[in-house]
């Protein structure tokens, strides 16, 4: 394992530390994943950077019209957040649905994301709520969409040997706008979900303007249901409606048979009814119903 | 002033604060000067021959002390139950520490003893072994056919361990009297027992030979004979014991915990140094005991006013890679069954098969919760077929007091009656018929079972019990046994039962336990039976000592000892003039007298049933086939209550443990032979937050051949949990699942099928 | 490998030690400091018998790398009864037989004691979201549930006492 382990006072720092260890040191934020991905052999470093007490990174504020979460934002931090919950209620709970307790007291949102693990909640949410990142490297700072991040099965664009995300961006809410997340588990603590969806929606004059619906663990990182999402457009909510929406979902959704969470036949068959109850629930925070 | 009566009262746990307060010690808190650390290799291939194995790389590597492989190891085969099993029961011999085969993912290959933990694991990645994979074969079924691959050499058919047919009357004929029959076939999953301290033991040999384990087992004399005989010593140089705390056990520690305890023994003899061999979590799931999975296939006769007639039992039990305890579980899962309904005529039949899949064992109940399962959602099926109310046609049936049964002790008592009624009015009984109207999605149902279980081990295993108890010279007490506390709570019910016996307070008696070299034999604890046997022979120890008390105070008053009584650590005379002498009093009188009151109980071979009878209220989600329980309500007659704090805990632990098992628990293999489940993240052992509410009803009876009128109650609650889950299952959604856990996917699959 | 040195703060002492860069905490207070009522469940965050409570938030020690532990304020359960007097949460386990095996139990009592530190009065949702990341298969939670419930109203009626002798 690892020899060095550093906390760099602010994020020029950390980018400095990188360069200098060229590739042989990686940014840990919560670092829930990657203490047991260095131990498992997963990755290996010889020091680590500690980005959790980089006072900017610890923050969520509000910037011009963006909800703006730091780095080191742990899923409790966010849970508890006014902000999060009346902008983004989708990553409220999925941030409460991470693992337990001591997990959400370190674990963060960013590194939900980076660890790029297909089914992570708060990634889900982010994904629906059309979030931003943030990513600072040698180069410089890139804002990307969070799409953007996804190579492959547990795998990141962002090389935490060479760059961070600093922070997510999520536009504030608009009137008639609301998001929410719904998961299918098999314990309701310390599991991953067997299925998992969220949706932001934008209702105007009792119809659907926008939806944004997506959905794991049902391929390569966190998946938009497209065809459902261009169903939506101009539909008044009907029940009927709501539910073609989950059933034309299912088409974009390609999971495995899995012998711990649930065969493809059975994902299939639900993911529906989890797409409609969180279209419902969605439209319910849009309507002013709370988190 | 002590209390008139400490039988029935619950007080605090004698070591609770120890727990409370992080200061209890189990095995892996130990340190011993010069401790190495140990680590196994095991295989990753569920069937294969070990051709070569090169280890001297392992050897080479600075800090490794030792590395034992079959080729430095005892070859002396032995099976962990250690010829506890009565003789009716045939044990088989099948393991070895370390054999030229492995037989499933998880066999033991070799060990290494370094200084570090770090360097042992790393060791275990130079050690080089050249295997010639098998065929392998992971199914009951497909095993006992007669070309799938053979895991051992077996005289009863192909990889059937152990056959077992269980007759009493006529059933064919019994089958020919009945107006209804009904028949089913149901699936049963591998359970894991989760204790939360994982398997270890610490190990040290001594100059002249002798042997010392710390382990967490639940048997520590059955451990201390299977080491003498693997490692060739006499039992008196083997001393077996507790550190003294365990976490937990649920049968996973019966005989040894995994191999923790021969393989560190090994080490030491190797090393000359203590071993302490901790297993991870991984290890705990893959290469310890699991319950029993199997097939139980359920055929019950009877007459139109659902008198039943007739009962057919056939189980076929996976035993995994070898046999242990899996041919007395499988008895027991007969006998447990056959004895919950008053049926003339009864067979069962049992196939225990070897599979190349994780060795199956002792789990609480035994093999008594998959008959169980089977047996009342069957009751439930005819029932349903006679046009009968459940609760209607289990109270027409149910064993009586002195029926005639299979099992060779009687049935001495039961208040297995009230037990029904008394939780089907908790549960609202009578809103089973209401009409499922859905709402939300969401249906409710309502559901019970009931059954039996033991308070010994008798008739298949030796049962008895001895206690040493010795009065120390200021009249406190000292009792021994060789039974272990693993978290059940005897050590304070057994205080409690001393006291009583004695006539002393319970602040001045200690009852130690899980140490072989201060007590005489036990076969320990498991089978319900530790308050219940042990208890017994702490009964009788205390009436012995008493009767020297009596004597020696008869002789002090100058009266018979017939005429002198001892209460409340009071000796007193029936004539108040003769005066009084208080507890420590007559022994500081007798210690200046050259005596010390000691004596050795031991108890009478008995055993009785406990009753059970459980209700489920639950809720099924209809889109996605969520089952959430919503209130449990466990009704049992465990005989006399000693301590109601911890029967209840016993009860609600082991209800718990039955929800998961009903609903979400199972281990699985893949196409590779891999446990898919081998993780607390991905076995689903219920949180906190999967706990419905769980109403406990105690109905006492007086059993007869218990201590103070005490029955078993350790298992009880696993027993019936699944079969009133099922059938409150089956009520809400108008169909059968008939095979556990009733997980989401199979209950959505049942929905569909009905609504096709 | 180079050491660094540890400083923080443990069950209210100032504890200075070389640990190695990659240790994790779990071993520093169970090897290093003999906390050993700090159990080792599964090492990998999924059970909390390793439940501490670093600057007020319950965390698994399991996962924490002890580096990070750098200036924080530990407590672990040998430290919340450290005046000889038992913590009431820890009197309310014993009392409502809590107690069954005791592996979980300082995991357990560490997760409802960051709950009531900082909310004095939770509800029954919040005790078992709070205790959701502790497994137990004992005691089937009842008892726990109970436990807690009984040391949130006597810390109340402790710290209200305070309050109004004031």
């Amino acid at each position: 394992m690892f020899q060095k382990y550093v906390f760099p006072r602010n994020v020029s720092a950390a980018v400095h530390l990188l360069n200098e260890h060229r590739g042989n040191a990686r940014i840990m934020a919560g670092g829930t994943d990657l203490i047991l991905d260095l131990q498992n052999g997963k990755y290996s470093t010889d020091c680590i950077v500690d980005i959790t007490r980089i006072e900017e990174l610890k923050q969520i504020s509000e910037e011009n019209g963006n909800i703006v979460i730091g780095a080191a934002v742990t899923h409790n931090q966010a849970t508890k957040s006014f902000l999060v919950q009346q902008n983004a209620a989708a990553l409220a709970q999925a941030s409460a649905a991470v693992g337990s307790q001591q997990i959400r007291n370190i674990s963060t949102i960013v590194g939900n994301v980076v660890s790029a693990q297909p089914a992570a909640d708060s990634a889900v949410a982010l994904f629906a709520l059309d979030a931003q990142v943030r990513v600072v490297s040698a180069d410089g700072l890139t804002v990307m969409p969070i799409e953007n991040l996804y190579a492959g099965i547990g795998k990141s664009t962002i090389d935490s040997t060479l760059s961070l995300v600093t922070a997510v961006l999520i536009k504030k809410v608009e009137p008639g706008e609301g998001s929410a997340f719904v998961r299918l588990e098999q314990r309701k603590a310390l599991t991953l979900p067997m299925l998992n969806t969220a949706v932001k929606i934008s209702v105007k004059d009792q119809r659907i303007k926008e939806a944004r619906i997506v959905m794991a663990p049902v391929g390569i990182g966190p998946v938009r249901a497209t065809e459902s999402e261009a169903f939506l457009k101009d539909k008044m909510p009907s029940e009927e409606v709501l539910q073609e929406a989950g059933r034309l979902a299912a088409e974009n959704a390609n999971p495995r048979d899995s012998l711990v969470r649930g065969s493809r036949n059975y994902r299939l068959a639900v993911l529906p009814v989890l797409v409609r109850r969180a279209l419902e629930q969605a439209i319910n925070n849009a309507e002013g119903g709370g988190f | 002033m002590i209390p008139e009566n400490i039988i029935g009262k619950s007080i605090s746990r004698v070591e609770s604060a120890e727990k409370a307060t992080g200061t209890a010690v189990f095995t892996a808190d130990m340190k011993l000067p010069n401790m190495l650390f140990g680590k196994v290799l095991r295989s990753p291939y569920p069937h294969a021959k070990i051709v070569s194995i090169d280890t001297s790389k392992a050897e080479a590597l600075p800090g490794v002390k030792a590395v034992v492989t079959y080729k430095n190891s005892p070859s002396v085969i032995f099976n962990t139950a250690a010829r506890t099993a009565q003789q009716k029961i045939n044990q088989v011999d099948d393991e070895v520490i370390f054999g030229k085969v492995v037989r499933y993912v998880g066999d033991e290959i070799a060990a290494v003893a370094a200084t570090s933990e770090e360097i042992a694991a790393e060791a275990l990645t130079l050690i080089e072994v050249n295997y010639e994979i098998l065929p392998a074969v992971f199914d009951p079924l497909e095993a006992m056919k007669p070309d799938a691959p053979q895991l051992h050499d077996c005289k009863n058919g192909n990889n059937i361990a152990t056959l077992i047919k269980l007759p009493m009357g006529d059933v064919e004929q019994g089958f020919a009297e009945s107006e209804t029959v009904i028949e089913q076939s149901f699936k049963v999953p591998v359970q894991k027992h989760c204790q939360l301290e994982n398997h270890a033991a610490i190990a040290e040999v001594s100059h002249n030979g002798r042997i010392t384990v710390w382990s967490p087992t639940q048997t520590p004399h059955t451990a201390k004979n299977l080491l003498a005989k693997i490692f060739g010593l006499p039992a008196s140089k083997v001393r077996v014991l507790n550190p003294p705390y365990i976490g937990g056990g649920f049968g996973a520690r019966i005989g040894f915990c995994g191999k923790t305890e021969p393989i560190a023994v090994l080490l030491a003899q190797k090393t000359g140094r203590p071993v302490l061999l901790s297993y991870d979590r991984k290890e705990d799931f893959i290469a310890s005991d699991t319950r029993h999975s199997g097939y139980i296939t359920v055929k019950l006769g009877a007459k139109k006013d659902g008198q039943l007639k007739a009962l057919y039992i056939n189980a076929v039990l996976n035993t995994g890679a070898y046999a242990s305890y899996g041919p007395d579980v499988i008895a027991v899962l007969g006998t447990t069954n056959c004895s919950v309904y008053r049926v003339p005529n009864v067979l069962f039949e049992g196939s225990l098969v070897y599979t190349n899949t994780t060795t199956a064992a002792a789990m609480r109940g035994f093999g008594n919760p998959q008959g169980n399962y089977a047996l009342e959602c069957s009751m439930d099926i005819l029932a349903e077929k006679l046009g009968l109310d459940p609760v209607e046609l289990r109270l027409k049936n149910i064993i009586k007091p002195f029926d005639k049964w299979m099992l060779p002790y009687p049935c001495a008592t039961s208040a297995l009656e009230d037990c029904i009624q008394l939780g089907a009015k908790s549960i609202g009984w009578e809103r089973r018929n209401e009409p499922k109207v859905p709402v939300n999605h969401k249906v409710r149902g309502i559901g019970m079972a009931c059954g039996t279980h033991v308070s010994n081990a008798g008739p298949w295993a030796i049962q008895y019990d001895n206690a040493y108890l010795a009065v120390q010279q200021d009249g406190s007490v000292l009792v021994t046994v060789g039974i272990t506390d693993m978290g059940q709570g005897s050590a304070t019910a057994l205080t409690q039962v001393a006291a009583e016996a004695l006539g002393v307070p319970v602040e001045k008696v200690h009852v130690l336990a899980g140490d072989t070299d201060t007590s005489p034999h036990s076969l320990g604890s498991n089978a319900s039976r530790t308050l219940y046997s042990a208890g017994l022979s702490i009964i009788n120890a205390a009436d012995k000592v008493k009767q020297q008390i009596l004597d020696f105070c008869a002789g002090e008053f100058g009266v018979d000892s017939s005429e002198l009584s001892i209460k409340n650590g009071i000796v007193s005379c029936k004539d108040p003039n003769k005066g009084q002498l208080k507890f420590e009093e007559v022994c500081d009188l007798a210690n200046h007298k050259d005596l010390q009151f000691v004596a050795v109980g031991r108890n009478k071979l008995s055993n009785a049933p406990p009753w059970i009878a459980h209700f489920a209220e639950v809720e099924v989600d209809l889109e996605t086939g969520e089952v959430e329980v919503l209130r449990f309500v466990a009704a049992h007659d465990s005989g006399k209550i000693i301590n109601p704090t911890i029967v209840e805990g016993q009860i609600e632990g082991a209800v718990l443990q039955g929800v998961g098992y009903a609903l979400s628990e199972q281990i699985v293999y893949n196409d590779k032979g891999q446990q898919a489940q081998d993780s607390f993240h991905e076995y689903y052992m219920p949180s906190i937050k999967d706990t419905p509410e769980i109403e406990t009803i105690i109905v006492e009876t007086e059993e007869p051949s218990g201590p103070f009128g005490a029955k078993g109650v350790g298992e009880c609650a696993q027993v019936p949990v699944a079969g009133a889950i099922a059938n409150a299952v089956a009520n809400a959604i108008g169909d059968r699942i008939n095979e556990l856990p009733m997980n989401k996917e199979r209950v959505l699959a049942a929905i569909m099928q009905k609504e096709k | 490998m180079s050491y660094l040195q540890l400083k923080c703060i443990v069950n209210g002492d100032l504890v200075e030690l070389d640990i190695e860069p990659s240790e994790l905490l779990i071993d520093v207070l169970r090897d290093r400091l003999n906390l050993t009522g700090v159990k080792k469940g599964c090492k990998k965050g999924e059970c909390g018998a390793c439940t501490i409570i670093m600057n007020g938030d319950a965390v698994n020690s399991c996962l924490v790398p002890a580096a990070r532990a750098q200036g924080a304020v530990i407590e672990t359960i040998e430290g919340i009864s450290k005046t000889g007097r038992l913590h009431p949460l820890q009197q309310c386990f014993i009392e409502n037989g809590a107690i069954q095996c005791g592996y979980c139990t300082p995991g357990m009592i560490m997760s409802a004691k960051a709950l009531l530190d900082k909310n004095p009065h939770p509800t029954k949702q919040e005790i078992r979201e709070a205790l959701a990341g502790n497994l137990c298969r004992c005691t089937g939670y009842v008892k726990i549930e109970k436990a807690v419930e009984q040391a949130a109203k006597i810390i109340f009626e402790i710290t209200e006492g305070r309050g109004t002798s004031k």
